[in-house]
């Protein structure tokens, strides 16, 4: 097991975001968490990644316990995320961008010629290739979530967190997208990946977790997970 | 080697030959001349070079506001004037211990305050620089005045070229962390600190860091003021015209650049000679403030981003010929 | 005997503290709301001080009477500047917002003693009506005359915002603005006016801690920044986010120094870092803010 969560619970004021949550994620698979506006994906997201701490639980990640470490110690120890509206270095290259998480990542390195010629690889992999000199703020929203996931992957991570990389994108960026995303799978980084677009969760995800108010109400193969009746009242409920 | 790379080397040599240039020239400006207005004035702008650039580091790389530089300045001043005056220690000395006495002021604020929301560091600083110049107003009222001896010796040369060498030192340590992992840091801080911590950056670690050396060197420009004022009264040094002077030179020279300061530096001793010349009392420090708001709001990047502008707009004018 | 010292050193203390405690609740009212820490919050003090001072020497105005006089210029004043210089900001993203915002509020700092000194001189005024100096014995400790209507008036005026603020609608569209300012849009506030407002109402509160200054102590041009840094002190002293417990922090500063000042003397400027420096260290959420 690579992630384990346990009895994790995290309240803000008088509305509880997650309750007594486990969650176990297994070495390389794609796992897709799904659930409706409000049901605590994003909060997991920050609890996992040490932006906020738990009321109470515990988080492990490879049997070392992570819960309530800093940001960035969880990043040097393997995990990475992307936020669900990017959060760029503005008024830095792109290359600069990537070169951040490579030189502060998990494996991090200090000579600024190695990080730029091995961030220009990794600009190049994800499609940014000819705009490594660009300033951040002139890019779209497509390049903007292909920069950031760029910048998550110079850090290394086992473990890759990606909050909603699909809102907003056209069916063709989409396919792409999902490339991308089965391409960093394929090379062994372990994914849990928050989506709202059916279609593409169920595309890439080897297993699905369902939350609704904090907690998990379903799990388990994508087809079967879809059909569960909890599940489909949870989105009706929604409606 | 890649075209790109022998463009940059390329760059690289020719700044270095002009800053080389440049601080040939200046080294020479006492020999050239021997106007005390004229040495003044670049000891001045040297001066100023040293202490906005200090700013610059926190402020304008690492995006922390600084609202309390007097506090450093004057903490260094105030060193620096005891240990080289009242206790007798050489000027070396001195001037070391003026920037560790800031540093010693920047912990005491950096510590507690970096932990915290980055509007605790905007009050810790405000607050930190007031209370300093109060507190040196009240143990400290008369003047501190060189005795008689030393001013029958006073020479501005060696004030100058003091001024010349922290300019030097500061401009240098800006450039070397502004090209450095540390520099990228800090700048990946200053543009959105969530995402930076999540990639890997201690924030708070890097922050005091950059803290620290800012302080450092504004200790050491303030040592510079020390050694140079044959009178003032401390609280005076802690006055917030000082964070004010760096922190406008910083802006209308050009944020977060290097070559923003220096030029600001310049541009701002300029005018505040010709300005006090037709104005009124303080009236030009007004004057400032109204063109530090007219560069925030609608000019960012300062005179370095207006020459951009403009050389991007006479090149254009090129290609359509 | 004792017991007159005491009680005296309390009285004196809650007196200055009610003068910060209004100052401070307008800081507080502003960045609470708009996330704008107005360091030239101090110099609209120093406005208020030097309108009721002109006010009383050239028309013969009691500066008491002329409260609401200040009031309304200030807020005016206020308002004048939150649209030429601040509504641009409010439209970015909090931090480029905050930094920007502070940087125009500092940029004002030094212009306005500049402009201050420039129209009125360096030197020191005090606004001294009739009964300035008197003084009244209750329960045998002496109460001045001006700063005991200085701290009915700032209670009032307290009552008064928290009456504002909880009761009407445009208290609820302050409370709207400040949890989420987008949803407060949707829901039809106008969060361009409200932030307008209270601004100016933070600049009101500034002049007439300012009157009470002037009769109190002196007005000269540079004493913004004092009363700014007090202020924030008081600020983080209740708590960033805690309008009214602004106040009460205030009185309990106000309080504290006095009773210090007995030991430290000139000293006690050093107090208020002192108290800054422990809130950071061990309760940075201030004495009545959340955790």
């Amino acid at each position: 097991m690579i992630l384990e969560v346990k009895s994790l619970s995290k309240a803000f004021g008088g509305l509880v975001a997650i309750n007594n949550l486990d969650l176990g994620v297994i070495e390389g698979e794609i796992v897709g968490l799904i659930g409706p506006n409000g049901s605590g994906k994003t909060t997991l997201f920050n609890l996992i990644g040490g932006v906020i701490t738990p009321d109470s639980g515990e988080i492990k990640f490879n049997d070392r316990e992570i819960t309530g470490f800093k940001p960035h110690i969880v990043c040097q120890s393997g995990i990475a995320r992307t936020f669900q509206l990017t959060k760029p270095f503005a008024q830095m290259t792109a290359l600069q961008n990537v070169m951040i998480g490579r030189m502060y990542g998990s494996e991090p390195v200090r000579s600024m010629r190695q990080a730029e010629e091995e961030c220009e690889e990794i600009l190049e992999f994800i499609g940014l290739g000819g705009r490594s000199l660009s300033v951040a703020a002139t890019f779209g929203l497509v390049d903007r979530k292909r920069l950031e996931i760029a910048r998550a992957l110079a850090t290394k991570p086992k473990l890759l967190l990606l909050d909603e990389t699909m809102a907003g994108l056209n069916p063709t960026e989409m396919e792409d997208a999902l490339q991308l995303v089965k391409a960093i799978g394929d090379s062994g980084t372990t994914l849990i990946v928050v989506e709202h677009v059916m279609k593409a969760i169920l595309d890439i995800s080897s297993r699905l977790v369902v939350l609704n108010y904090g907690v998990k109400i379903a799990e388990g193969k994508p087809q079967e997970v879809v059909q569960d009746k909890k599940v489909i009242e949870a989105y009706l409920g929604e409606q | 080697m890649g075209k790109r790379k022998e463009a940059k080397l390329a760059s690289n040599w020719k700044q270095l030959s002009a800053s080389g240039g440049i601080i040939g020239l200046l080294v020479l400006v006492p020999l050239i001349t021997t106007r005390t207005d004229v040495i003044t004035w670049f000891y001045l702008t040297l001066l100023y070079i040293a202490l906005s650039q200090s700013w610059n580091l926190i402020g304008g790389y690492a995006g922390q506001l600084n609202l309390g530089h007097a506090a450093f300045f004057g903490a260094g001043a105030l060193a620096a004037r005891y240990i080289w005056l009242h206790f007798g220690l050489p000027l070396p000395v001195a001037i070391l211990g003026g920037g560790l006495a800031a540093t010693i002021f920047a912990m005491i604020i950096g510590l507690p305050a970096f932990r915290l929301k980055g509007i605790y560091f905007v009050i810790g600083t405000l607050v930190l620089a007031e209370i300093l110049r109060l507190v040196f107003y009240t143990i400290l009222p008369e003047a501190d005045v060189m005795p008689m001896k030393l001013l029958g010796t006073y020479s501005l040369i060696p004030r100058y070229y003091l001024s010349l060498l922290i300019a030097v030192l500061t401009v240098v340590i800006i450039y070397w962390i502004s090209r450095s992992r540390l520099g990228l840091g800090l700048m990946s801080i200053r543009e959105d600190e969530d995402a930076a911590e999540a990639s890997g950056v201690d924030t708070q670690r890097y922050k005091l860091l950059a803290f620290t050396i800012s302080t450092f060197l504004a200790g050491l420009a303030g040592g510079i003021y020390a050694y140079y004022s044959a009178a003032f009264r401390a609280g005076g040094l802690f006055e917030p015209v000082w964070t004010f002077d760096a922190v406008i030179i910083v802006f209308v020279g050009g944020v977060g650049t290097i070559v923003g300061p220096i030029i600001g530096s310049v541009f701002f001793v300029l005018l505040k000679q010709i300005l006090s010349l037709y104005l009124p009392g303080g009236i030009h420090v007004a004057v400032f403030g109204v063109l530090f708001i007219i560069v925030v709001l609608f000019l960012p990047g300062g005179l370095i981003e207006l020459m951009t502008k403009f050389r991007k707009r006479t090149s254009v004018g090129e290609h359509l010929h | 005997m004792i017991f007159i010292l005491v009680a005296q050193t309390l009285v004196n203390g809650i007196q200055i503290g009610a003068m910060y405690g209004l100052i401070a609740v307008g800081l507080s009212l502003t960045f609470g709301v708009m996330k704008i820490l107005n360091v030239a919050h101090g110099e609209f003090l120093m406005v208020g001080g030097y309108i009721a001072f002109w006010l009383f020497t050239l028309y013969d105005i009691d500066p008491l009477w002329g409260l609401p006089l200040i009031a309304i210029a200030l807020f005016l004043l206020g308002a004048a500047f939150y649209q030429l210089l601040f509504s641009g900001l409010t439209k970015f993203h909090e931090e480029i917002k905050m930094k920007n915002t502070l940087l125009v509020a500092f940029g004002l700092f030094l212009i306005f003693p500049q402009i201050a000194r420039w129209l009125w001189t360096a030197d020191e005024r005090a606004i001294t009506p009739m009964y300035s100096g008197e003084s009244f014995p209750i329960l045998g400790i002496q109460c001045g005359y001006v700063p005991l209507c200085g701290l009915v008036m700032a209670v009032v005026v307290i009552l008064g915002l928290h009456l504002l603020l909880t009761k009407t609608y445009f208290g609820k569209s302050v409370r709207g603005t400040t949890e989420n300012w987008k949803s407060a849009k949707l829901m039809g506030i106008n969060v361009e006016r409200t932030y307008l407002i209270t601004f100016a109402l933070g600049a009101a509160l500034a002049g007439l801690a300012g009157v009470l200054v002037g009769m109190t102590q002196t007005v000269t041009p540079d004493m913004g920044m004092p009363w700014t840094i007090k202020a924030l002190i008081v600020l983080v002293l209740a708590g960033i986010g805690s309008v009214g417990g602004a106040f009460f922090a205030g009185i309990i500063l106000g309080v504290v120094e006095s009773v210090s000042a007995i030991f430290m003397g000139p000293y006690t400027v050093a107090l208020g870092m002192g108290i800054f420096l422990l809130i950071l260290m061990f309760r940075p959420q201030g004495l009545f803010g959340k955790a």
